[in-house]
């Protein structure tokens, strides 16, 4: 039963083995997180390629709010995959979803930086 | 190479189902939700946003940073080549485990693999804000 052992055994090294639709749904959700950072790296990457802002003021600042969402999502990417596929082994309950918040928050203020930008 | 031929009778249980011609259809899919499947589709399209990436990137880089941002946004769009390629041996391998032992035996280093390769994007991305806000 015991299979080779697997990579992060902080996560393996406990539980039991969950349904594997489970663990595939993890897995989706974990890729779906790096699309999202892959996204937010697209966004501070454009705003500044099409020096979209001409005010250089306010395009840094919704690049670096673009930037810093894109590493959170990254991060959440992994550590939720972890954190998810770990309480699937236990068996508790599911961890929330705290960074989606800030990062709905993060993507409103940076549209009003842009909007700013472009009128003021 | 009969891979398409359960036509949705096959059930993640692989108790003989009453129809069919053979009682253990030999490739059938493991889960009516089709969830391995999913999940590969997942990873292509997760591996065709990032080569679409490492090309946008170098195009829009490449007048200012010449063969550097062709050799680094060829290299991305060659990862990301590997990676779909590694993601359909990667879902014959889940098949084959989960028919067999109905277990899913993959561990979390293509994920750490991944996560590495969007935080190298992002570095490379404060790297271009960087140069192209001081030089403004």
């Amino acid at each position: 039963m015991t299979a080779p052992r697997r990579f992060p055994a902080s996560v393996y090294r406990d539980g039991d083995e969950p349904d594997p639709r489970f663990s595939l749904a993890n897995e989706r959700t974990f890729l779906a997180w790096l699309r999202t950072a892959l996204a937010m790296y697209a966004g501070a990457f454009a705003l500044e390629a099409l020096a979209l802002p001409e005010a250089v003021g306010w395009r840094a600042a919704a690049s670096i709010v673009f930037l810093v969402l894109g590493t959170l999502a990254a991060v959440q990417a992994w550590l939720g995959w972890k954190a998810t596929e770990k309480s699937l082994r236990a068996g508790t309950p599911l961890p929330g979803l705290a960074v989606g918040g800030i990062l709905v928050i993060g993507v409103v203020v940076a549209a009003a930086l842009v909007t700013i930008g472009l009128y003021a | 190479m009969s891979r398409d031929s359960s036509d949705g009778t096959a059930g993640s249980d692989a108790s003989g189902g009453p129809a069919g011609p053979s009682p253990v259809e030999p490739d059938a899919v493991f889960d009516k939700g089709l969830q391995p499947e999913r999940t590969l589709l997942a990873w292509r399209r997760t591996c065709l946003a990032f080569g679409v990436a490492s090309l946008v990137g170098m195009r829009f880089t490449v007048e200012a940073m010449g063969i550097l941002a062709v050799v680094v946004g060829v290299i991305g769009a060659g990862l990301a080549v590997l990676a779909y390629a590694l993601a359909a041996t990667g879902y014959r391998r889940a098949h084959h485990s989960l028919r067999g032992q109905g277990i899913l035996a993959r561990g979390g280093l293509p994920m750490l693999a991944g996560t590495a390769a969007v935080l190298v994007i992002g570095a490379l991305c404060a790297g271009y804000l960087a140069i192209g806000l001081l030089g403004a």
